[in-house]
């Protein structure tokens, strides 16, 4: 499985000259599941491309388990790491669902059983199982979306950084969400997802990091990032925390990212 | 880029033309006559012409300045949609374009490896351009109707580039300027331009 | 009024309608929020609102949509243009892509309307301030972030002056600051008696600035009625449709079995959190 890391990074777009990144330090570790935060432009797209190759540091290093990561493609690390972009119609040119799916294991030389094998899993976990011989265009868009990300999960790469995979969807789209970083955390892999929903942020993920101008502005659990101390860091970027944070912390109660957290120490409390 | 070709026929024509008498200097076994510097001469001046005529308009026409007029003097709005459009687009599909490969590539797609690797990379590049741009269309058809594009009358303009008197005059001197010219070549005046 | 008629509509070779025996009605002033899974109808609800389907998308249409009494199948898309606007998701494919400042782009509609000069100024100027955007005019309209693009896209409808808007997800496209921006700006659009309709899958967002919210269950209306009422619904979940956070939170209260006083506690501490 594998560790990440960002040492020092900066990132300067080329053309435009922005800096993206600055100086970012940070530590991924095998099997985390970390909510990345921040407005368009804060540089969280920046840095989830960081981590896969499709970028390089203007400075700093990228490693992965300790190795700078500079020397090898981003077809060698796609291996490792699995990217879902944000919209799915960016990446579907195949005329089925299953074809779709096995286009990232293929890339990576899975065959024959090993094959269907990877993306019936795939299929199964988003609920397209039944949908295998369906043109993605007659999908849904939401469904499309779900599709992207079987694609994704069944090139069985050890870490999974979604983009905004909940965007976009509706309660049950987002339960497949859920449950499909459930099965990957169970499994010992990363997932690292960029997202604005707080309530899903607060209720999936161990750790959140924010990002505004292309710093951390803040690396804590859902718990600490959305308690009282943190909202100023939080509102600079324009980022509300979750009700059951907002109503905590209103009745004295602390930290309670969640409904859940909010909901035991009241009855704690009764 | 003009350069490169004007170089080429000065060489070519000064050196090769043939039928070229008069000597004018010599490089080892290649002579280089007057009738080919003319001939040169006379084709680098047409060239001329034609290229900076086009870099000229080029330069000062917005092409939304150009497309405007057009719809104020009775061309179609969908024409002037379509010219003006085009141009827009362009930095869009780019940007879509660079996604997608990024996307792909994230999949494991090589665009690093061997030419034939990179060959098996059109579909997977190109297919998505090409079915978003028609999903696109679709999206930007029903906002266009949606806001009336479609009615048959003329629309009105918001603004249009001003034409001035002077701009007028300089129309038509240079419309009556060309059949002027040509009548007086047949007529054979002006041959020292020859 | 905007009124949907036992309204029963299927896309163009698709083997099933995608609205059954849908009656909806869109009074004057009024905001009428229209929530449901994806796919469960509600893009397609704007399209027949609109106008868009039939007459763009194809397809076949049974029933009625009238406006103000009207029965509008006979009229042409362009002459439903200044009487219903329709505003999507995607902020940049709605642009016309042919203005060169935010001015032109507010400005296309009623120029395709052939509305004369002085008054197409002055309600290019009028949506630019309804939507408070004046500072944007002279911006590049494909420069701007997608919050911003949809105000745009909303003040160039609001230059058609139509009778009703219609505004499929919005925000589903945005980053918080962008919802935000949009959503205050269809409080206020409400607050000055406009008439929308707006899709949403946000229940918040629709809590606060709808009066009456439409449930759509694949292609038929299954819940209808005032805005607390309906998202309050106990049904909204097995529906496919996330309720309002402060419901969510209630609901869990209540069966975690809570004494009455800590429920109303955190009742109280909701009511103010949420009129923030």
């Amino acid at each position: 499985m594998t560790d990440l890391t960002l040492e020092g990074v900066s990132y300067r777009y080329p053309e435009s000259g922005t800096l993206a990144l600055d100086g970012v330090d940070l530590h991924i570790g095998a099997g985390e599941r970390v909510a990345m935060l921040g407005q368009n432009g804060s540089g969280k797209s920046t840095l989830a491309r960081h981590l896969n190759g499709l970028l390089r540091p203007s400075s700093g290093r990228v490693l992965h388990d300790g190795g700078d990561v500079a020397a090898r493609t981003v077809a060698q690390l796609a291996r490792s790491v699995g990217l879902a972009f944000q919209d799915p119609d960016r990446q579907i040119f195949r005329g089925s669902v299953r074809s779709e799916v096995e286009f990232g294991p293929r890339n990576l030389g899975v065959r024959g059983d090993a094959l269907r094998a990877a993306v019936d899993a795939a299929l199964a976990e988003v609920g397209l199982d039944t949908d295998a011989g369906t043109n993605p265009y007659d999908l849904g868009a939401s469904r499309r979306k779900l599709l992207a990300l079987a694609s994704v999960r069944a090139m069985g790469t050890s870490v999974l950084v979604l983009d905004e995979p909940t965007t976009g969807q509706d309660l049950r789209g987002v339960e497949v969400v859920r449950r499909v970083i459930g099965k990957a955390h169970a499994a010992g892999r990363t997932v690292i997802a960029i997202s604005h929903d707080m309530r899903f942020v607060a209720e999936t993920f161990d750790r959140v990091v924010v990002l505004r101008g292309g710093k951390v502005i803040l690396d804590a659990t859902p718990a600490s990032a959305f308690a009282e101390d943190s909202w100023e860091a939080l509102r600079s970027t324009y980022l509300e925390p979750p009700l059951p944070a907002l109503v905590g912390s209103k009745l004295g109660l602390g930290a309670t990212a969640t409904d859940e957290a909010l909901l035991a120490v009241l009855s704690a409390r009764d | 880029m003009t350069l490169p070709i004007a170089i080429s026929v000065l060489v070519v024509n000064l050196f090769f033309f043939p039928g070229g008498r008069e000597v004018i200097f010599q490089v080892g076994p290649i002579t280089a006559t007057l009738e080919g510097l003319g001939f040169a001469l006379e084709t680098l001046a047409r060239i001329g012409a034609i290229s900076g005529a086009i870099t000229l308009f080029y330069l000062t026409t917005p092409p939304s300045e150009l497309v405007l007029d057009l719809e104020r003097r009775g061309v179609s709005p969908r024409v002037t949609f379509v010219a003006l459009a085009s141009v827009q687009t362009v930095p869009a599909l780019v940007e879509r374009a660079t996604t997608i490969t990024a996307a792909q590539r994230a999949r494991g797609l090589d665009t690093e490896g061997s030419l034939w690797r990179r060959l098996r990379g059109v579909l997977p590049l190109a297919g998505p351009v090409l079915l978003g741009s028609i999903t696109e269309v679709e999206e930007r058809t029903m906002a266009l109707e949606a806001r009336g594009f479609t009615r048959p009358a003329s629309r009105t303009l918001l603004w249009w580039p001003p034409d001035s008197a002077r701009q007028r005059l300089a129309r038509w001197l240079l419309v009556l300027a060309l059949p002027s010219i040509v009548v007086a070549r047949a007529v054979g005046w002006l041959g020292w331009l020859r | 009024m905007l009124a949907l008629e036992s309204v029963t509509y299927r896309y163009a070779g698709a083997p099933r309608p995608s609205l059954h025996e849908v009656s909806l009605d869109l009074h004057d002033g009024e905001v009428l929020g229209l929530a449901g899974a994806s796919e469960a109808g509600k893009t397609t609800l704007c399209l027949v609102a609109s106008g868009l389907a039939p007459r763009t998308v194809g397809g076949t249409l049974g029933g009625r949509v009238l406006l103000g009494g009207e029965d509008t199948a006979r009229l042409a898309m362009h002459e439903l243009a200044g009487r219903v606007g329709i505003a999507f998701a995607s902020p940049a494919t709605q642009l016309s892509g042919v203005a060169a400042t935010v001015y032109e782009e507010v400005a296309f509609g009623p120029m395709n309307l052939g509305v004369p000069r002085p008054e197409l100024i002055a309600r290019t100027e009028e949506a630019l301030a309804a939507l408070r955007i004046e500072a944007l005019a002279a911006r590049d309209p494909a420069q701007l972030s997608g919050g911003q693009q949809q105000l745009v896209a909303i003040a160039g409808l609001l230059a058609l002056r139509p009778a009703h808007l219609v505004l499929d997800e919005p925000t589903a496209q945005l980053d918080p600051a962008g919802t935000a921006m949009v959503a205050a700006a269809l409080a206020a659009l409400a607050a000055s008696g406009s008439s929308i309709l707006v899709a949403e899958q946000k229940a918040d967002l629709l809590a606060s600035i709808c009066s009456r919210v439409v449930v759509l269950d694949a292609g038929r209306v299954v819940l209808e009625g005032p805005a607390a009422e309906v998202l309050g619904d106990p049904r909204l979940e097995a529906l496919g449709v996330a309720p309002p956070a402060a419901v969510r939170l209630l609901r869990a209260a209540t069966t975690a079995n809570l004494s009455a006083a800590a429920v109303a506690r955190l009742g109280a501490a909701l009511d103010e959190a949420v009129a923030r």
